[in-house]
Formats: structure tokens, sequence, C-alpha cells
């Protein structure tokens, strides 16, 4: 290969990994910035948007609600997108390609569009606009994304063991709770905790699905909407660490338990 | 548990009597589990129906049901119903949509910007799969692509705002161009149509990025060494052979970042100004304002949908066409 060439997208590839980094990276110096005016140069250091944002009551609630929300409808959409894997791998049926394209169909309405299906949808069940239909919104619309990381890992499931369950006597249920499901727990736990994450971060459903009470994301766009100051990048920073912190531990978590599972 | 418990049971959380039976074997011999089990699995078609009515009905009544409810209301004169009022089924919300350029505006603008700003996406985030899949080692590869995906888990309006700090009057960009000495005065970045592509790219890169890498990454390196063999130079084998090859990875990243770059709300209210009003703001009016709105809205919505998900589906039809004719 072109050695000039292998330079030059080595660069292309710094340049993206700045892009990607360094506006993230400027959000977080500008909540250290002693004054009330987000912009540069700064020339004066500050820690008082950081304990100003845990005396204000709001944000450590939004906080908790959003995990809360995040936790309830991770808990369902694992349920729902582990059975649903189940079903469509290595299974031929009439209607497959159908049950599939279903299954997957909530990941690629556009947000407005999700958003407003289920605010219509919501209404016409009874559901209030508040907690239950932010965790309902966020469950189906996660649904897909455990589906297709389970159905990716059952697919290397090796038949056999199964079969050797069956012939040494176990029901089909035995033979899944202990053969199938402690296969699956690495692909469970990671599309948990990308739920966790996708869940967290939600904007355009919680918005269209909340009630008075807001969501961290929601918070952070009222606040945007009513102007900029640097109290907004000291409760983003938090947000952004705690979110790339769990990605990290996550991502590590995850391949180590796809490691030990192939010496087993 | 005593001594005498052999290791095998001892993993088991219960034990029945004396025989040490682990929780599971426990569970297969007590009689009411067996004839449930027994019924339930009685034949391979009874024991594929119990396993596919909870997905079936889920996926009919929660992945599809709101998009047919959405379809059935924007068909409606009012919604929610006044107690006491009659229902009717119309077509004025449709009408309203052809009858007004300033809705058919920010729909053509829509589709437009989201065109452009996948297109963009591709053009950025090509060579840095090319890079990671192609002149990296193995085991660089994962800790390179990690690297990217931090981001990534970071939440849309928190990458939003970071946009606005980047590209403000005060921001980085406009003091870097003031420190250098191009600009006297800062450029207004924000609130137009770039500022809204720099947010609307950054947001969407990755969903980019991971298709083209996982196509290029399962493109064998003996076919360009080939093509080198035959005389052809780095430009015709990128252009005859990696390109073509990699058609797939480009369809569905494409597809994927053109859905969701129609589907953006927050960050075109947050980057974007009035004259780059987009749809997503226009349908949201519809269920911000009290009154029955509501059918216009999905109807609105529905219009979107149908041609976001007509455009991809011309679009993946073309990139299939391509493929097959390079083969012939």
């Amino acid at each position: 290969m072109n050695r000039g060439n292998r330079i030059l997208l080595s660069c292309v590839y710094w340049a993206f990994v700045l892009y990607v980094f360094v506006p993230l990276f400027l959000m977080i110096l500008m909540g250290f910035k002693d004054s009330k005016f987000i912009g540069f140069p700064i020339r004066s250091w500050t820690l008082d948007w950081y304990t100003g944002v845990f005396d204000d009551a709001a944000v450590p609630s939004a906080f908790v609600y959003s995990v809360g929300i995040a936790v309830l409808a991770t808990i369902i959409s694992v349920f729902v997108g582990t059975w649903v894997a189940v079903l469509l791998e290595g299974r031929k049926f009439v209607g497959r390609t159908a049950m599939f394209g279903l299954t997957v169909l909530p990941a690629l309405v556009p947000g407005i569009i999700s958003a407003i299906a289920f605010r219509i949808y919501a209404r016409w069940l009874g559901i209030e606009p508040g907690m239950g239909a932010i965790v309902w919104a966020h469950a189906v619309h996660n649904v897909p994304f455990v589906a297709l990381v389970v159905m990716a890992r059952l697919s290397t499931l090796p038949k056999s063991q199964i079969e050797a369950a069956r012939d040494l006597g176990a029901d089909p249920v035995i033979a899944f709770m202990r053969i199938t499901l402690p296969y699956l727990v690495p692909a469970i736990i990671g599309a948990s905790i990308f739920c966790l994450l996708l869940s967290f971060d939600d904007f355009v459903r919680s918005f269209f699905l909340g009630g008075y009470e807001p969501t961290l994301p929601v918070l952070i766009f009222a606040k945007l909407r009513s102007g900029m100051s640097p109290e907004i990048n000291a409760i983003a920073t938090v947000a952004l660490v705690l979110t790339a912190a769990i990605g990290i531990w996550a991502e590590r978590f995850t391949r180590r338990m796809n490691k030990e599972s192939k010496y087993d | 548990m005593s001594d005498e418990v052999a290791p095998r049971s001892s993993r088991g959380r219960g034990t029945v009597g004396k025989k040490h039976l682990t929780f599971w074997g426990a569970l297969s011999s007590w009689t009411p589990y067996r004839v449930v089990v027994r019924l339930a699995t009685a034949s391979p078609r009874r024991q594929f129906l119990i396993l596919a009515a909870f997905p079936l009905l889920w996926v009919l009544t929660q992945h599809l049901g709101p998009m047919l409810q959405m379809l059935r209301v924007s068909f409606t004169d009012a919604y929610p119903v006044a107690p006491g009022v009659e229902q009717h089924f119309t077509l004025d919300s449709y009408a309203r949509f052809f009858g007004d350029y300033i809705f058919w505006q920010p729909f053509f603008r829509t589709l437009v910007f989201a065109g452009v700003f996948t297109f963009c996406t591709l053009i950025l985030t090509y060579p840095v799969a090319y890079f990671l899949a192609r002149h990296v080692s193995r085991k660089n590869q994962m800790l390179m692509l990690l690297l990217l995906l931090i981001p990534f888990w970071v939440g849309e309006i928190v990458r939003t705002y970071a946009i606005m700090i980047l590209l403000g009057n005060t921001g980085a960009v406009n003091q870097l161009l003031k420190w250098v000495g191009l600009i006297d005065r800062p450029i207004p970045f924000m609130y137009t149509s770039f500022s809204m592509g720099v947010g609307i790219v950054y947001l969407t890169a990755l969903y980019m990025l991971l298709p083209l890498y996982s196509a290029l990454e399962k493109l064998p390196k003996s076919y360009n060494e080939a093509a080198a063999d035959l005389g052809a130079s780095a430009w015709t084998r990128f252009r005859r052979v990696t390109l073509p090859l990699t058609l797939e990875g480009i369809s569905s990243g494409c597809t994927l970042v053109f859905l969701i770059s129609t589907g953006f709300y927050a960050t075109p209210v947050l980057l974007g100004g009035p004259s780059t009003t987009v749809f997503s703001e226009t349908i949201a009016g519809f269920f911000h304002v009290a009154g029955d709105e509501w059918p216009t809205g999905a109807a609105f919505a529905t219009i979107m949908f149908v041609a976001a998900i007509f455009i991809t589906g011309a679009f993946q039809k073309l990139m299939n066409s391509l493929r097959k004719g390079d083969r012939n």
C-alpha cells in the first residue's frame, strides 16, 4: 500500500477525532468560566457553577427521574426484545420477513414522527403524559436494538449444546433457561446498557410525552431556550461524564464477557 | 448443606428431600410444571404458537399500532374528540398541506437538507472508515473505533449545545479566526443552515461510520492486490474494486442517516433560524397549541414518513441496480 496515502488517511482520522472531541471539550471548559457570559477567551476560573447545580433542586430531581425512566424502559425492552429474538433467530416460518420488518420498525421511524405517533396512541389508550407514557415510548423504541443484538449472539450458539441438553432429558423450557439464556447474558447486558443510554439521552419522545416534570435532556433544552449560561455547561458536563463512563465500562465489560465465553 | 453434597447439586439453589436435586431438577420433577410443559410442547406447532403469540401481539399493537392510529387520526376532522361531537372522516388535513407554501416549503427544505447532510456525512466518514479497516492493525482497530464511539454516547441535546458554543459569535471558531487575523468581525455562523448542518452531521456521523466500517472490513485485501498486479492505479482500484464492493454499506449508512436527519427536532430549533424552519418544527407546532390541530399534525407526519420511506426505498433500489450492473 502507498505510504503517502496512509499518512494522509491517518491525518483524516485524527482530524475526525478532533472534530468529535473538541466541541465537547470546549463545552466542558466553559463550565469553569468565572462569568455569566458564554464565549472565549476565558480569563478567570471558578467551580461555582458546579456547586450551584446541586443547590438547584430541579437538576438532581430531573436526573433521578431520567434514571428511573431509563431503568424501567430497559427492563421492558430487554424482556420483549429477547423474546422476539428467540422467535426470529434460526427459525423459518411464514411471515418471518414481515415479523422482522415490524420488529425493526420503531428504530427506523424518524424521531419526530415516532414521538407524534406515540403521543396520539397514548391519548387513544388513555395514558396521561408523564412517567408512564415516557417509559412506554422508550421501551417500544428500544426493542429493535435489543432484538438485533440478541439475535446476533444467538446465531453463534452451537445447536449441539441444546440437542445434548434435550438428549439428557431437559424439556425445552429447562434447555432454554440453562443453556440458551446463560449464553445470551453478554448480549443482554450489552443491550441493556445501550438501552439505558438511549433512554437517558432521548429528548424528542420525552419532550412530547412528558408531563410537568422534565427529564434531564428536556430540562437542559428548556434552560437553553431561555439563554446560554455556564450553569448549563456544568449540568451537561455531569451528564456527559456519566454517560461516557457507563458507555466505556459497558464496552470493556461486554468485550471481556465475549472473550471468556469463547474459552468455555 | 452437608459435606456429602455432590459439587453439582451445591450449585443449585434448592434441594428436595434427600436426593439433593438442583433447583432445575426439582422444578422438572414437580408435577404441575411437568403437566404444563407437556401440554405446551405436545406438538412442534403448539410450541411455536406459544412462543410466537406474545411477540406477534407486541409488534402489532406496539410497533404498528401507533403508526396506524396516526394514519387514522390524520383522516379525521377532530382529535381528541370532544364529548357530544361527532367525528367525521375528511381529507382536509392533506389538502391543507398542498394549499399553503408555508407548509410545503419547510417540507422540501427538510428533504433537501437531509439529502445534503447525508452526503456530507458520507464524504466525511468514508476516509475514516477506510483508514480504520485497511491501514490499522486488528488490535488497534477496536481501540481506535472505541475512541470514536465515546462522544456518541453523549446525548443529542448536550452535543447540540457543544456545537452552539463552538460556532457562536464569541465561539471558538470565530475567536480562532480573529486571533489568526483572517477576520475582524465574527462570522455569524449560528442560526443558519450551516450551523444546522454541522450539528446534524456531528450527531449522525456514527450511524454512517459503522456500516461503512463493517463493509470495508469484510472486503478481502487480496482483491485490491490482484487489481494492483493487473496494473490498476490507486484511483482505479478504489473506483472499480473498493467502491462497488462497499455499496451495500454506503446504502445502509445513507438510509439510516437520511431517516434520522429528517426526524431531528431539538437540533434545528436550537441551531437553526427563522429561514431554516424544518418540517419537524411545523409538525410539532400542531401539538403545542390548544385546539383540534392534532389531525393536521398527524397528516403532516404521515406525509413526511411516506416521503422519507419512498426516497430511501428508491435510493436502495438504485444502489442495488448499481451493484448488479457492476457484476455483469
